[in-house]
């Protein structure tokens, strides 16, 4: 694949996650911070999330399983990893949170758990595709190309 | 980005501007940083709140600006915000994911300059620089009393050595730097020095300047003291009304330590002569001068009611008074079972009461006797008007009158005048307070006559003044006055010639009245 291809893959590719819902403008924003002076700052900040959040979403798991939950040790969690993800941009987790915290204020451990896979779902979906995004700029950038700038025409 | 295009040059601020980022979670402080540095500000992170308080605390220069995160785990961002407001007097900006607008309150209620929610967009980050000029020049212009210096260049350093000067003389006023014009909050501690100053010079005597001058107070205006007095001669007016058209209502309610307090109320006729017994649990009467406020806000010569419970005793109102370990106590040569007698020394005893009884009489209904609720309701006015805590203990403290307590709430230092005695009452009614009370107990519950008796001595007596502040209500005395209406009636003649010891107006007694309402 010539680096012509891959730059307009790698653009279809980011606007197939935008209109997924998968990722939104806060994912963009991210994109124009990152310049000379901070070239990787997204894979950067992306990583501090996965890294966050593969935390949380363990310890998610292990208050949910508890004999008694304790939902104010849950809802911080969920609150959190709702911040986190909505500063990345990585708009259906947080959307899966949302849900996620008003089942944690109503007490309803059936549906937390529910909620809980789908937040793992969705988390482990754009963690998939960003993956899938930086290797693919990996690979420009490995080629010698530029990284286009994502516009917002969609 | 054209960010850098964005900014004016301002001596270059804000580029540069020192910015404080705290954040438990690391992917939005990672992003904090870079949108704030893409602003051309200095930044500094930390994802503690301890640290972020050591950072502060270690220079207070170093810094114009703090960003913090509202849930931390090691501390709640909204006392960081306070603290930082307290101590170093930082404009503070609170992040959220919470958008529910009772955070937001939160946020400006603890004294948050800004409220901004997560995701953080670049946009709002900057114009942040907004609230340190705004912060700055609010000093300034408060600092301009002291040094006249405009300039706005060097604000930050300025402001900040300026801010020093104010805070320490604003204490009395417990400013934060935040108002535009600092409130005067008549505290007790200042409250009481002014009813020093107005005892010293005498009510009649009153006038602004002097007050001001015996206060001794920083920061304190001629015309703080002159509204303070406008409000405090209109209470003790007011009072002085109620007592005149109250007394038959009184006479019901009102036991034996009532009359006790009474009796010590015309000692206030001559109140500035007399040393004044504050804020102690116990009657310490001798000791107290008038210018001894107890630290708590009591004014000096209340008495809270000694709420009974609906039995009447005739007798024995004034044994309580002699049960009252206070020093002027002895000079009131109390006779038991003669409460006639009792009562003409009284009169004369009573200018050597002050306040500290009040304690004493505290309600006995306070304690969780809420059959009498009236008279409780009224006790409890009175109660509240002496004593310093709004709380169920401050029963068992004798202050002086409380000027100020609002039982509703039980923050001492609120300043609410409005005491809504009825509905708290009985909440507060537990241990009110002591072994006198214990031993009156069961002689006084209310002794008519002694009521009857502090109504009309009191009419003439303002160095209740505080007291007076506080209206008690009329309903409260209803319940037993029937009975009591014999002794009361022979209570009056002797009081008659008491009453005309009262009238040196020096304090007026608020305690007559039962809700003791103060419209300051």
């Amino acid at each position: 694949m010539d680096l012509v291809q891959m730059q307009k893959s790698l653009q279809d590719y980011t606007k197939s996650l935008f209109l997924e819902g998968v990722l939104d403008s806060q994912f963009l924003q991210l994109q124009q911070l990152q310049d000379e002076s901070n070239p990787d700052f997204v894979s950067q900040v992306v990583t501090l999330f996965f890294q966050d959040s593969d935390r949380i979403l363990n310890d998610l798991s292990l208050s949910l399983d508890q004999q008694v939950v304790d939902f104010k040790k849950v809802d911080p969690h969920v609150h959190q990893l709702k911040g986190s993800s909505s500063s990345i941009g990585a708009q259906r987790v947080k959307n899966a949170c949302v849900v996620f915290r008003n089942f944690c204020e109503q007490q309803n451990v059936e549906a937390c758990h529910r909620c809980l896979q789908q937040v793992k779902q969705e988390y482990y979906l754009v963690k998939n595709r960003l993956e899938t995004l930086f290797k693919l700029e990996q690979q420009i950038v490995a080629s010698g190309g530029m990284i286009p700038a994502m516009e917002l025409g969609f | 980005m054209t960010v850098e295009q964005d900014f004016e040059a301002l001596d270059q601020f804000p580029v540069g501007m020192r910015v404080l980022a705290v954040d438990d979670d690391q992917t939005c402080l990672r992003i904090l940083q870079t949108l704030l540095h893409r602003c051309q500000y200095h930044v500094t992170t930390t994802d503690k709140a301890q640290t972020a308080l050591e950072l502060l605390r270690e220079n207070k220069n170093k810094f114009d600006l703090v960003i913090s995160d509202v849930d931390m785990p090691d501390m709640d961002g909204f006392k960081l915000l306070e603290l930082v407001g307290l101590e170093m007097d930082l404009p503070v900006i609170m992040l959220s994911a919470h958008s529910d607008p009772k955070y937001v309150m939160k946020g400006v209620k603890h004294g948050a300059c800004d409220y901004l929610l997560k995701p953080v967009r670049i946009e709002e980050l900057k114009n942040i620089w907004q609230h340190v000029v705004r912060k700055s020049k609010f000093k300034k212009m408060k600092s301009t009393v002291t040094n006249g210096d405009h300039s706005l260049g060097n604000s930050d350093h300025k402001a900040n050595r300026k801010r020093k000067d104010d805070d320490q003389s604003e204490e009395e006023e417990q400013e934060r730097g935040n108002e535009k014009k600092p409130r005067v909050i008549w505290t007790r501690e200042l409250h009481n020095k002014f009813l020093a100053a107005v005892d010293h010079v005498g009510v009649k005597n009153a006038v602004p300047k002097k007050i001001l001058d015996l206060m001794n107070v920083d920061n304190l205006t001629r015309e703080n003291v002159a509204s303070h007095l406008q409000k405090f001669r209109s209470a003790l007016k007011k009072i002085n009304n109620e007592a005149n058209n109250q007394q038959a209502n009184m006479a019901a309610a009102m036991d034996s330590h009532y009359f006790m307090q009474m009796s010590s109320l015309k000692g206030f006729g001559s109140f500035h002569h007399r040393p004044i017994p504050l804020g102690s649990s116990q009657f310490h009467g001798g000791a107290a001068t008038m210018r001894h406020y107890p630290s708590n806000r009591t004014f000096p010569g209340m008495f809270p009611p000694h709420v009974s419970s609906s039995r009447i005793h005739n007798d024995g109102g004034y044994i309580m008074l002699q049960g009252l370990p206070l020093p002027p106590l002895d000079n009131l040569h109390i006779n038991n079972n003669n409460n006639n007698n009792a009562l003409p020394s009284f009169t004369s005893q009573q200018r050597s009461l002050m306040v500290a009884p009040n304690n004493h009489f505290v309600p006995e209904g306070h304690q969780q006797s809420s059959s009498s609720s009236p008279h409780l309701e009224i006790n409890k006015r009175l109660e509240d008007w002496s004593n310093n805590i709004p709380q169920s203990n401050v029963h068992s403290k004798p202050d002086a009158l409380k000027w100020n307590i609002d039982t509703s709430t039980t923050e001492p230092t609120s300043f609410c005048r409005d005491t809504d005695f009825g509905s708290s009452y009985a909440t507060t009614q537990a241990d009110f307070l002591d072994p006198f009370q214990m031993k009156q107990h069961q002689e006084n519950n209310l002794d008519p006559m002694t009521v009857a008796q502090l109504l009309r001595s009191s009419s003439g007596n303002e160095g209740l003044l505080f007291m007076g502040q506080h209206k008690l209500e009329n309903d409260f005395m209803d319940s037993d006055a029937a009975s009591l209406d014999d002794i009361v009636n022979s209570m009056m003649t002797q009081q008659e010639q008491s009453q005309a010891e009262f009238s040196e107006g020096d304090l007026g007694f608020g305690w007559q009245n039962n809700s003791l309402r103060t419209c300051i």
